[in-house]
């Protein structure tokens, strides 16, 4: 691979650059890429700047760059006359000059297979064999911007699809595409979006992820056993060696693509969000290549204030601490480049530069994130990134600096070659003239800069007073219009007195060895008129140079964790907490003991302390006076939807077990805060119901202010969701789902005894081979099907009616391993006397029904009966309100079949915890058991009763008189953002119309990532 | 009804407790139970008597004596809880048995404005929902179409009834109007688009004016004239109908507010009012009284207070605002049978017991305008009432050993009830 890496990097790029001659029609024209830049200022690395430089430029190659350089008598001489020369911004993330990707639009009926001929990945997504280089053309407008914002090169590619293939290094020239091409295959680009493919699978960011790790290993098998051709796993091959860019669209696709590359031990570069300041310290021991956008959000209109309370929190947050990120990454030591991804023109590129670095960024490391940083990514340090001796001379003219001013770009050299992009006057106009025209003297004076002056006109007269009768002296003066290129001057004013006009248009050359206008114009007659002018005085104040922006104090650099509504300040930790005086629910052989006290440590109960027992009280613990008030163990949501970003289902396929919901928690999901609210501190986040085989599930905490990897349980046992009925056969569907196996329930049965089947069949042959066999590639869907053959994997299976129940565990019996938990399992009651023969437990919902034809036997007496058969019953949500109530719900097992209120409470705490294998752990107040405690008002089970503690691990996640502290806290946080808003709107920087972001929610029937019809259906 | 089901309910209420029964019951007696009248009062023990469909005498019993041969059947009821019949408004219950059956959907007619179309005509007496609904004590509902920007007229019915005709309490009670939304957002609930200003607000707010402005001027009596969507309009102006507006964001509610000055309406009733909490003041000054959101529900949004919802009543009480509950939302057919404990989440935050058991029944009645038959435990109203073994809005304790409606017993079974005990006895359980 090494040797793969120098050859790309250093053969490859001469074998482009050695040009063989090319006939052309005609004589061919000359080249123009050898001159000398003189008098000019030299950005010419992040640490180094020459004032009045001069550079020499042969073949397109700098030759010399310095102070006082002796210049050669053979090149032609650029005067730069103190214009500022920066070197060729590099960005690595554009699709410029590459037509775009346009699907074959929507199509009702699901597309199963890749429609691609040709020895390709068996997914469209997967096209890492597309090498963009012969689409390659000139896009002019989108060059002209670009260059704009500095930048001379670019790595083009195709932005579509999970490997999306290759990119190709152009320097962003506007002449023959041909010549632009620097390097074909200069990094590999990945994403987590599908693209433009109409295939079914994947329709989820997991789908995504656990596509691209099995095209992954499918390479590394290919490598070492492929004997037919495959040009995608080819390409993947290939590009190991190649720098590997990761474009992401939230700021934990970056953590998902981190997991990937250490996976397989690659780094990848990750394209972010602009939001990295919200991981606060992560960064610090990452190491993590980064390109950012620098698109700051305008500030919003929120004058009407019924629109203003419609902005979330997380967005004002935004809205001010964006400009700190380049700031926050450039201190945390990440190496970063900066993509104009998100800005539409330079105006805007320039303007959120200005505004970066007022919010504590460096010109140092703004140029470095532009230049070297993505010169040394790419590895073409050598040949770009500063204009140094032996680079090419790709570099860009501004007239003036244009990190400190409102600059304008007015050559650019691309690899040599010229083009002048405004022809700025190479003298200073600016001084106080005497003007003379067609014989009356008249004062001009010529102020503003050199490259834009601007002019005063004055013309003292004797004028009758109608007071006095006598004469006196009056000055008119008049502003004047003043342009000056190619050595010509105009001149146009109209000094009027009172209401008449006096209008002059005067054109003339202009002399500046002795500082003499003279030429010809028009009066306010129309004749045509002599006019000269000569300069009395220069300018003489020098140009200044000011920065359009200057270094804000007190800049606020605190983001909330999560950045958002009920975020907090600081991450939270563990606090030794004893309650008093308490009436706990232990779930124990003790039952519910009164006036006891419960003191937590390190996150763990350390001791129950009974009666007026005494203890010490450790230092730095919180004494909650818990008289009256209940304490239970934490609310365990067996089946919650919860904190997924980006899709439940992966209805691709009949079998999906290789999609895992642990890649795709999020921890910004409100709702997460919400169900503290209610007293849950755990949960299993379930793949949806929409395939037999769904996805790995995520066993939780609810670790709010916290990131989504410390959201999930450590050694958490293994489980998966299974599915029966109406939504893995598409009964709710519509007219055009009807072709994937299976559409009955019949079919069901068939999808796992071939799963299992061809599950036994891999692993033995991946364990035992036949002689003289290759071994299977790694299989990840076997993998898991696999584990759960053997019982290492638990289900949790959607279920609803009994005949579906029964199949279920007639084929786990005749493989040899039990159905863990059937959930929702509306008809359990039908079958309790063999799922408890069998073993299975059960989770369902206290009383839904009537949603959809499967669910029309469903009673809420369900739970009961199953319970008062010996079943372990646990009452769950599948909905993000009902979570949040969940004690409520438990209450209602006792109404529907008089169970005791013990039992009820064990069915949203203790039960849940043993059908998820947590219970060593959690589900009952138990010394050694982890701090995951709910404080009520009352008994938890009485519809009046309220959390005023959750604590999760220890920590106190939800504090009902905190949580009114904030609200408040929020009110003012939303108000001072808004008035700061509004101040910038006032200030002229652009605002937007309010348009507000919202997050759904999922159920178990929720399919795809973006916009569908379907109902909602559990 | 008739004795058929008196007939049939024997039983069940034998079984259940301690009764006093005589065949033909034509004068009941209710004694010993915590009476909750529905309008704020309460008699601890209380006496509430029956005859024919009507009450005739509410007491407290401890101060009240009677000839015990007065009554056909006297029924001890102490310590448990006598409710009016608990009122489940705004709800497709009725007119859709299986969400996902198309077949069995009938709320959601063709049309942008269809005042003429009637819900009551789709009400499906033997609904298995109404059965499962009704033993929760909700025994009155109004059915109430859905879709378009007036979705059609409402009836107040009886959660039990031969058919529509029978089990009508209020025929064609009001017209719902579903105001345009001020902020706009599309995609779908589990990823939703970013939601923004309703660009056409103006415009559709401006039809609904001229459809009001011409249904208004509409004169029915003039010769050849036949519109009936105008004619079904009527009602709302001369005060025989309410207009029930569904209306949640804070800008929505102002112009709601105009709308109804503009047009003089008679009884305007705000349906959802998620905001309405923010203008009581005005609210209250113009009497409009306001049908909540499902308590049960999230809030709007991420900043508001997690428990706002559940806060609404206690913030509209304070404010000085009528208002009562419902339950529209997903699966709300079924869900009617919670409407109890959501008085019981009000109550939690803010209500006094009765105030909660008011706002499932008295304040419902008031706003539908039926509260002059029924929504109480008051002398000369209709008998349709509830009696609960405990506490009926604590899921805990919500028992029915008493279900009447319009002075008739109704079984506290259902069949969800029924398989339980199929199942139960199968597997050879026993109480």
């Amino acid at each position: 691979m090494q040797i793969l890496r120098f050859l790309l990097l250093t053969l490859f790029p001469f074998a482009v650059f050695g040009q063989l001659p090319v006939p052309t029609n005609g004589s061919p024209l000359p080249k123009n890429n050898s001159f000398v830049l003189t008098e000019v200022r030299i950005l010419v690395s992040p640490t180094k700047v020459i004032e009045n430089g001069d550079i020499i430029v042969r073949d397109g190659k700098i030759v010399e760059v310095g102070k006082s350089v002796s210049i050669p008598n053979d090149l032609p001489i650029i005067n730069g006359n103190g214009k500022v020369v920066v070197p060729a911004f590099i960005e690595l993330n554009t699709s410029v000059g590459l037509p775009e990707i346009k699907g074959s639009g929507w199509d009702p009926s699901p597309q199963y297979e890749s429609k691609k001929k040709g020895p390709y990945y068996w997914n469209e997504s997967i096209h890492p064999e597309i090498d963009p280089t012969d689409l390659y053309n000139i896009d002019a407008s989108a060059i002209d911007e670009l260059n704009k914002m500095g930048f001379g090169l670019a790595v083009t590619h195709q932005n579509d699809g999970i490997a999306q293939g290759t990119g190709t290094l152009v320097t962003l020239g506007k002449t023959d595409p041909r010549l632009q091409i620097v390097q074909p295959n200069t990094a590999a680009f990945f994403s987590f979006r599908k693209g433009a493919s109409n295939q079914s699978y994947p329709s989820s960011q997991m789908g995504s992820i656990a596509l691209l790790r099995q095209a992954l290993y499918d390479a590394q098998w290919h490598q070492q056993y492929g004997k037919t051709p495959n040009y995608s796993l080819d390409a993947l091959n290939k590009q190991v060696a190649l720098p590997s860019i990761f474009s992401t669209t939230d700021v934990y696709e970056l953590l998902r693509v981190r997991a990937i590359g250490k996976e397989f031990n690659r780094t990848f570069t990750i394209v972010g969000t602009g939001h990295e300041y919200e991981l606060g310290n992560v960064f610090d021991t990452l190491n993590q290549p980064l390109i950012i956008p620098i698109a700051f959000p305008e500030a919003y209109d929120l004058k009407d204030p019924f629109i203003a309370r419609q902005i979330p929190l997380s967005d004002l947050k935004h809205w001010e601490l964006a400009p700190t990120n380049p700031a926050f990454l450039a201190k945390s030591k990440v190496p970063f480049v900066i993509t104009t991804q998100g800005n539409k023109t330079a105006a805007d590129f320039w303007k959120n530069m200005h505004k970066a670095l007022a919010h504590g960024w460096s010109v140092e490391d703004a140029l470095r994130a532009l230049t070297t940083t993505p010169a040394e990514m790419l590895g073409i340090q050598k040949e770009f990134g500063s204009i140094e001796t032996d680079k090419w001379a790709s570099f860009n003219v501004f007239d003036s600096d244009p990190f400190l001013q409102d600059a304008k770009l007015v050559e650019t050299y691309v690899k040599g070659e010229r083009t002048i992009v405004v022809d700025l006057p190479d003298a200073d106009l600016r001084g106080k003239y005497s003007l003379n025209i067609d014989g009356t003297k008249y004062f001009l004076d010529i102020t503003g800069t050199a490259q834009r002056p601007e002019g005063k006109v004055k013309l003292v007269k004797s004028v009758n007073d109608p007071v006095t009768g006598t004469q006196k002296m009056d000055t008119l003066s008049a502003d004047a219009y003043v342009n000056y290129t190619d050595n010509d001057i105009v001149l146009q004013f109209n000094l009027k007195e009172g209401t008449t006009s006096n209008h002059f248009s005067l054109k003339g050359i202009v002399n500046t060895r002795v500082w003499i206008f003279e030429g010809t114009g028009t009066n306010t007659s129309g004749n045509w008129i002599k006019w000269s002018a000569i300069r009395n005085k220069s300018n003489e104040e020098q140009a200044e140079i000011k920065p359009v922006w200057k270094p804000l104090e007190n800049v606020n650099t605190q983001p909330l964790y999560p950045n958002m509504a009920y975020g907090y300040a600081e991450r939270p930790v563990s606090n030794t907490i004893i309650f008093e005086n308490v009436t706990v629910w232990t779930n124990e052989a003790e039952g519910i003991i009164s006036n006891a006290t419960v003191i937590t440590e390190n996150g763990k109960i350390k001791s129950i302390i009974r009666g007026s027992s005494s203890y010490t009280v450790p230092a730095g613990a919180k004494v909650i006076n818990a008289e009256g008030k209940h304490l239970t163990a934490g609310i365990i949501d067996e089946h919650s939807h919860i904190a997924i970003s980006k899709g439940v289902n992966e209805g691709g396929q009949a079998i999906s077990c290789e999609v895992r919901i642990g890649d795709v928690v999020t921890a910004d999901d409100i709702n997460v805060y919400r169900q503290l609210s209610g007293g849950v501190t755990a949960a299993q986040l379930l793949h949806g119901s929409a395939n037999p085989v769904g996805g790995q599930s995520a066993l939780i905490k609810l670790k709010w202010g916290h990131l989504p990897q410390d959201y999930l349980i450590k050694n958490a046992p293994k489980f998966v969701k299974f599915a029966l009925g109406e939504n893995v056969k598409q009964a709710n569907w519509g007219d055009f789902n009807t072709t994937r196996f299976p559409q009955t329930r019949m079919g069901v049965e068939q999808v796992y005894i071939d799963g299992f089947s061809r599950a036994l069949a891999y692993h033995e042959a991946l364990t035992n081979p036949a002689k003289g066999t290759t071994p299977p590639a790694r299989d990840l869907e076997l993998d898991a099907l696999y584990e759960i053959v053997k019982g290492e994997r638990k289900i949790t299976c959607h279920s609803y009616i009994q005949s579906e129940i029964n199949m279920l565990m007639h084929v786990a019996d005749s493989f040899g391993f039990t159905v863990n938990t059937f959930t929702h399992i509306l008809e359990g009651y039908k079958v309790a006397d063999k799922m408890k023969a069998h073993g299975a437990g059960a989770s369902t919902f206290s009383d839904w029904w009537a949603y959809k034809y499967e669910v029309k036997d469903a009673v809420p007496f369900n739970a009961s009966l199953m319970h008062q058969m010996g079943i372990v019953v646990a009452i769950n949500s599948d909905d993000a309100e009902m979570g949040r109530r969940l004690n409520q719900e438990a209450a209602k097992v006792i109404k529907y079949g008089g169970i005791s209120e013990e039992e009820a409470w064990k069915m949203v705490t203790l039960n849940p915890a043993k059908l998820l294998h947590l219970d060593d752990r959690m589900g009952s107040v138990k010394e050694g058991k982890d701090a995951d405690l709910v404080l009520w008002t009352t008994n938890p089970l009485s519809v009046e009763a309220k959390v005023l503690y959750t604590l999760v691990d220890g920590e106190i996640l939800f504090d009902r008189t905190a949580d009114f502290e904030a609200q408040k806290a929020m009110e003012a946080e939303r108000a001072r953002i808004i008035a700061k808003m509004a101040d910038a709107g006032k200030g002229g920087e652009p605002t937007k119309p309010f348009v507000k972001k919202r997050r759904g929610s999922y159920h178990c029937n929720t399919v795809g990532e973006e916009a569908s019809t379907e109902a909602n259906e559990h | 009804m008739k004795q058929a089901i008196i007939v049939f309910i024997f039983g069940v209420i034998f079984s259940g407790m301690n009764v006093t029964w005589a065949q033909k019951a034509k004068s009941i007696l209710l004694e010993n139970a915590t009476v909750h009248v529905g309008n704020g009062q309460v008699f601890e023990q209380g006496l509430v008597g029956i005859k024919d469909n009507k009450i005739v005498i509410v007491r407290n019993a401890l101060a009240y004596t009677y000839k015990k041969e007065e009554w056909d059947t006297i029924i001890d009821l102490s310590g448990q809880h006598l409710y009016p019949g608990f009122i489940s408004p705004n709800t497709t219950l009725g007119l859709t048995e299986i969400e996902a059956v198309r077949a069995s959907n009938d709320f959601n007619e063709v049309g942008i404005f269809n005042p003429h179309v009637r819900a009551l005509i789709a009400y499906n007496c033997e609904s298995d929902i109404l059965s499962t609904v009704r033993t929760n004590g909700v025994l009155l509902t109004q059915t109430t179409p859905r879709g378009g920007i007036i979705s059609g007229a409402s009836s107040v019915m009886q959660t039990a009834c031969w058919n529509w005709e029978d089990g009508v309490v209020r025929e064609d009670d009001g017209i719902h109007l579903n105001w345009p939304a001020s902020l706009q957002g599309g995609g779908w609930w589990a990823e939703p688009s970013p939601k923004k200003r309703n660009e056409k607000y103006a415009e559709e707010k401006q039809s609904i004016y001229s459809f009001f402005e011409q249904a208004k001027t509409f004169n029915s009596e003039k010769a050849g004239t036949v519109d009936i969507r105008f004619a079904a309009m009527k009602a709302c102006f001369n005060g025989t109908k309410r207009l029930y507006i569904h209306a949640d964001e804070v800008q929505q509610l102002l112009d709601v507010l105009d709308f109804v000055a503009h047009f003089e309406i008679q009884f305007p009733v705000i349906v959802g009012g998620y905001d309405s909490y923010m203008i009581t003041e005005k609210l209250k000054e113009k009497k409009i009284p306001v049908m909540l959101p499902r308590l049960h529900s999230l809030p709007e949004m991420d900043g508001d207070a997690v428990d706002l919802v559940y806060q609404l009543p206690y913030l509209l009480q304070a404010g000085g605002v009528k208002f009562c509950l419902q339950n529209e939302g997903d699966m709300e057919a079924m869900n009617a049978r919670n409407i109890p404990f959501l008085a019981g989440t009000a109550k939690a935050y803010g209500l006094s017991e009765e105030e909660a058991v008011r706002c499932i029944t008295l304040s419902a009645a008031e706003i539908l305008g039926i509260e002059k038959s029924v929504g109480s435990i008051e002398e000369g109203k209709v008998a349709t009432l509830f009696v609960s073994k405990g506490n009926a809005l604590d899921m805990r304790t919500n028992q029915a050993s008493v279900i009447m409606i319009d002075g008739e017993f109704l079984p506290t079974n259902n069949f969800q009830s029924d398989l339980y005990y199929k199942y139960k006895k199968k597997y050879g359980l026993t109480e």
